[in-house]
């Protein structure tokens, strides 16, 4: 029937073939999606199903092997057979018949004795009953007696039961140990087995963990993500902390488990897990990887974007990108403070140091290195100290005088060093030549005057002037980096200055420049002159440049010197008149780590590749590379070494500016503060051009190699050894304590607050807690002093055959001299005097103190070492005292106690 | 200072490591062994031995003379010279139970040099009742500085791996001597006529090295029969 409007044609039309197409597709595409979701945007899940393979096979095949040996060992096979045996006899054999009668006994006993203790539980309830009745009467006032009668009978009962049910009970605990002990012999067989397959069986976690079922056939575990979330870890836009979200360890999954050392990424053991992964120092449960390696930790669509690159090593346009190898040292500092004797981090520590040395803070601020002082000499009495014409030659490009000094080169024309020259010489001319006036030259050396150069030489050689400076070509001591000296070298310094300013500068360096590090050697005027005279000796005066007077004191010049000198910011090393407050013309580098590539200024380059390290490296080899027509950039040559160069990279990847929360940062205690400002101040002085401190520098002892016993002591350990008060003083003004040595520990005139920092430091170094303490000298057993002063005699230790004790000097030559033991009262720690008795050797290798112990005598305080040790402590610290060597203690009461460190 | 050690270390291992594996020496019984024996001459004029100053504690050490003993030539022939075999792998018992001595007699280390096996145990005599110290200044072995008072008549000192070390007296500063410890048993040290003699050597071919603490090292491939004597003179001089 066919009804208006409608098509029967259409509505008999079959759709089944669209239907069927149609949900053919949905099936498809939904199959689709599922793969999509599941498989293709979660490719980590096939490195963590590979992983849980290479695991279980691992492990099982660690277990099978062991299960080798044991089956090979005859020890375990008979252990096994033994406990077969034992199980066998005690299921069926004789012990089976024995454990079934002491068990059916057993269970007699324990009815037995559970009858009679029910029957003592009734009469007690009786008892509670009884009394209730007998507490009832008495406050009704009813009488009280059938129920005292009936307590006392119910009571006697109770106790008549007592001894049936201890001896019913004993005798169940006989029986119970009885059946133990037939048992035991299986368990002792098993605990023994368990011995023996503990290294077998410690390979069965892994396997479980690895898998869902291992048996009837193994089933893995399902992949999930592994993440570590630390919360505030990160910064937004706004400056809110937020949570960083560290998905590395879902393909990492070995990174911190032994025994993947040699498997490909992603399933190899992090190289160095135990010093970096261990619990008290990364856990990767808690840091994550991204705290120190960087990349996207969140994503997991693909290895690229996880890492941040765009290939293997390649990663222009990411922020983060995967820092590898060394690169990963930069991120140290986000959350350390004291970061130099990390041994995992010498390219980042070696970067600190050159970027502290070198001057990059003249003219860049940087936040926690504002405090370093300015790295070059005072130019305010110039004028009075160096030839005019070197002056200018120097400013032009000091690097062609002195190749490894730490002055940059500002590649200036000559025009413009003789301006800058003319206005250092005119600001400085009012204040040199009072300087002159009050320093005439000196009487003892005169202009060319070589006679008294050879002793001058000889001086120099001897009293310590190496530790600092070389005196020929190839000769230093610290080095700023790979190839830059701390310190000048003054092969050619008669070519910069005359015999009148040296004398002057080495008798007092601090009457000359108040701020210098240069300390006073105590010289005498005699060896003052001698020692002048042989610098002058060292190169030859400066070629005049001609007119130069003339040129330096023309006003254009000097007008045109200021402006320069203000442009490239002289005064951020060197002190200049009326230049103090000028601030520092470079750009903060606080958070300079963390510059985009937007940020950063090419110029017309397109031959470096366009990432941070690209930019920066060449920025730092080549200063003014990215300047154009346009652009001027003013930054000087320093003529660093590539891989000095990389370290400062390493160090300013590292400034972020992170707020990274407490609860991630290492020790930023007082201590560490104390130990990272000591350290910069000893460097600053170069203590260790001399000295070996954190095992680091001594690098004197190179001219000691013959005879090491003559050069400077090693100070490791120092603030364990001595008593601060001591030191104090000591630094202060510096003695002979080792009156065999010729060198001489100089005077540094260091502020109080300066010396404090030092002492602080090496206190640091040494974990010293407590750096006053009380030595009680009223204290000290009569009987130890008694014993020491045996013990020191000739006929035992002979301590004083090689020992200064005050004004008694040891025989023979000097070298083969000790220090004076009357100083170790005020100067020795008593701890560390114990320390160094018990093994000179462990505590400074090489020292000439031999051991004494063990093995001291055997007739003194009953042959005990470690009461000889301490006899000889209190000896050591009340000598020089008031108790002399081999007298009896003074009349006089001695002073009561005195503060001591520790 | 720290690299340059980590680098000594390195080439040391480097060096020692393959060494060690091709001198692993393995003692046992020796039948008909032969004997190598020879002199060590001085090539060249001897220098006369430099009196050496007794500074300290004169009433025991100023008992005699001292001289130094760093270069000792007696008629032409070189002494305190250690001779050893520097390439037998297997030969006669290392016997490590009998103990070598060194005297300090007046304040003088007899002999000046002693030589002996690796794992021997040095004892050391003190009959001059003063104090001594024996610091010994060794690199592959364990530095060590005892010190050995009037009370203590002997101690002991095992060294246990191959190495010569030179050994001072920290209190006597002229006092010198040398301990050294060879890989295996076949090691002497000439006499006053400079002449040595290696025993119970099994037939074969050997290098045959002779070591002096000024002189240095020089070398020869010596060849040895069963139950002869072979025969093989050094020429040593300064450099």
């Amino acid at each position: 029937m066919a009804v208006r409007g409608v098509d029967e044609k259409e509505e008999k039309k079959s759709y089944g073939s669209v239907f069927l197409l149609g949900s053919a597709l949905l099936v498809v595409v939904t199959i689709w999606s599922f793969w999509d979701d599941n498989i293709t945007r979660r490719p980590w899940k096939k490195y963590q199903a590979e992983f849980y393979r290479l695991d279980y096979r691992k492990a099982r095949a660690a277990y099978d092997e062991e299960n080798k040996k044991l089956a090979a060992d005859p020890a375990y096979q008979e252990l096994a057979k033994k406990l077969a045996a034992e199980e066998q006899s005690l299921e069926k054999g004789e012990l089976a018949k024995k454990k079934k009668e002491l068990e059916s006994e057993e269970k007699k006993a324990d009815v037995r004795f559970k009858d009679l203790d029910q029957e003592v539980k009734f009469i007690k309830s009786e008892l509670e009953e009884a009394w209730y009745e007998h507490d009832h009467a008495l406050q009704q006032g009813r009488p009280i007696k059938p129920y005292q009668e009936k307590i006392a009978e119910l009571e006697a009962r109770q106790k008549k039961l007592e001894p049936p049910v201890e001896a019913a009970r004993q005798k169940r605990e006989r029986l119970k140990e009885e059946i133990k002990k037939l048992e035991s012999g299986v368990k002792d067989l098993k605990d023994q087995l368990a011995k023996m397959t503990g290294e077998r069986d410690k390979w069965l976690t892994p396997m479980q963990n690895a898998t869902l079922i291992e048996k009837p056939f193994v089933v893995y575990k399902i992949p999930s993500i592994k993440q570590v979330v630390l919360n505030e870890f990160d910064r937004n836009t706004f400056d809110q902390p937020i949570a960083r979200v560290d998905r590395c360890q879902s393909c990492h999954m070995a990174a911190n488990r032994a025994g993947f050392e040699n498997e490909k990424q992603p399933f190899r053991t992090h190289p160095r897990r135990e010093v970096l992964l261990a619990d008290n120092a990364h856990p990767p449960e808690k840091f994550g990887c991204t705290s120190c390696h960087d990349g996207q930790g969140p994503a997991v669509s693909g290895v690229m974007k996880a890492h941040g690159e765009v290939a293997p090593g390649e990663h222009n346009y990411w922020e983060h990108p995967l820092l590898r190898g060394p690169k990963v040292q930069s991120n140290c500092a986000s959350c350390h403070l004291n970061v130099q004797p990390f041994q995992d981090a010498p390219l980042l520590a070696q970067g600190q140091r050159t970027f502290e040395q070198i001057g990059c803070t003249g003219c860049h601020l940087v936040k926690g290195y504002e405090d370093i002082p300015k790295i070059g000499p005072s130019l305010k009495r110039i004028s009075a100290k160096v030839d005019p014409s070197w002056m200018v030659r120097w400013i032009e490009n000091p690097h062609k005088f002195r190749p490894r000094t730490r002055m940059p080169n500002f590649d200036f024309k000559e025009n413009d060093a003789v301006a800058i020259a003319a206005f250092l010489w005119s600001l400085s001319k009012e204040e040199g030549d009072k300087w002159l006036q009050e320093h005439p030259m000196p009487a003892g050396v005169r202009e060319g005057d070589k006679s008294l150069a050879p002793q001058g030489k000889a001086l120099v050689e001897s009293i310590g002037c190496k530790g600092c400076h070389g005196f020929a070509e190839g000769e230093f001591s610290t080095t700023v980096g790979k190839e830059k000296d701390l310190i000048p070298n003054l092969k050619d310094i008669a070519a910069k200055t005359g015999v009148r300013w040296i004398y002057h500068w080495i008798k007092n360096p601090r009457d000359y420049f108040p701020a210098t590090h240069m300390p006073s050697l105590r010289l005498t005027d005699a060896e003052a002159a001698a020692i002048t005279s042989y610098l002058t000796t060292l190169g030859a005066k400066a070629e005049p440049i001609a007119g130069i007077e003339e040129r330096l004191a023309d006003q254009k010049y000097i007008k045109r010197g200021e402006s320069l000198t203000r442009k490239y910011g002289c005064f951020g090393c060197h002190d200049i008149q009326g230049m103090e407050k000028e601030s520092r013309i470079g750009v903060e580098l606080t958070t300079f780590g963390s510059k985009t590539l937007e940020e950063l200024f090419f110029g017309n380059h397109t031959d470096i590749p366009n990432t941070w390290d690209d930019w920066t490296y060449n920025k730092l080899k080549t200063p003014r590379t990215y300047a154009t027509e346009r652009v001027e950039q003013v930054m000087p040559q320093f003529e660093l070494a590539d891989e000095d160069i990389k370290a400062l990279r390493t160090l300013l990847a590292g400034f972020q500016d992170r707020k990274v929360p407490t609860r991630y940062l290492a020790d930023h205690s007082q201590r560490a503060v104390q130990v990272v400002e000591g350290r910069r101040l000893m460097h600053q002085y170069n203590c260790i051009g001399c000295h070996e401190i954190e095992n680091r520098g001594g690098f004197i002892r190179k001219y000691y190699q013959e005879n090491p016993a003559l050069a400077p002591p090693i100070l490791n350990g120092e603030g364990e050894k001595v008593q601060s008060p001591w030191l104090f003083g000591f630094i202060k003004q510096p003695f002979g304590i080792r009156p065999w040595l010729q060198l001489r520990m100089p005077t540094f005139q260091l502020g109080d607050t300066e010396v404090n920092t030092l002492i602080s430091y090496f206190n640091g170094l040494s974990r010293v807690e407590i750096p006053y303490a009380y030595f009680d000298e009223q204290k000290v057993p009569k009987e130890h002093l008694d014993a020491a002063r045996i013990l020191v005699t000739k006929d035992y230790f002979n301590c004083f055959s090689c020992h200064q004790q005050g004004e008694k000097k040891p025989e023979g030559p000097p070298e083969g001299w000790a220090p004076d033991l009357t100083l170790a009262g005020n100067r020795l720690s008593p701890a560390w005097i114990i320390k160094w008795l018990q093994d000179p050797q462990k505590v400074q290798p090489g020292t000439k103190m031999p051991s004494f112990f063990p093995g001291g005598p055997d007739n003194i305080l009953g042959g005990k070492d470690d009461r000889q040790i301490e006899a000889l402590r209190d000896y050591i610290m009340s000598l020089g005292r008031g108790a002399p060597a081999a007298e009896k203690p003074p009349a006089k009461p001695a002073p009561k106690g005195r503060v001591a460190s520790r | 200072m720290k690299k340059i050690s980590l680098w000594a270390f390195l080439l040391v291992g480097l060096v020692a490591l393959p060494l060690s594996d091709l001198l692993a020496y393995t003692g046992g019984d020796v039948k008909d062994g032969g004997t190598i024996s020879g002199t060590v001459k001085f090539a060249g004029t001897a220098p006369a031995p430099k009196k050496l100053e007794v500074s300290k504690d004169k009433e025991v050490c100023g008992k005699t003379a001292k001289t130094d003993q760093s270069l000792v030539v007696s008629n032409g022939n070189l002494v305190n010279a250690v001779v050893s075999i520097t390439d037998i792998k297997t030969g006669k018992k290392i016997d490590t139970s009998k103990k070598v001595k060194l005297t300090q007699k007046e304040c003088e280390y007899h002999p000046h040099v002693l030589a002996f096996p690796a794992g021997s145990t040095v004892e050391i005599e003190n009959p001059d009742g003063i104090l001594h110290n024996i610091h010994g200044y060794s690199k592959v072995n364990r530095e060590f500085n005892t010190a050995q008072p009037k009370f203590k008549k002997t101690i002991e000192q095992k060294i246990e791996k191959p190495e010569a070390i030179s050994i001072k007296c920290d209190v006597h500063g002229w006092m010198s001597g040398w301990l050294v410890a060879t890989e295996n048993p076949y090691v002497a040290v000439t006499d006053n006529s400079g002449s040595f003699k290696l025993t119970d050597v099994p037939a074969g071919s050997y290098t045959v090295e002779v070591w002096h603490e000024t002189l240095g090292k020089t070398s020869q491939k010596v060849t040895v029969k069963g139950k002869e004597d072979a025969k093989v003179n050094f020429e040593m001089g300064k450099k």
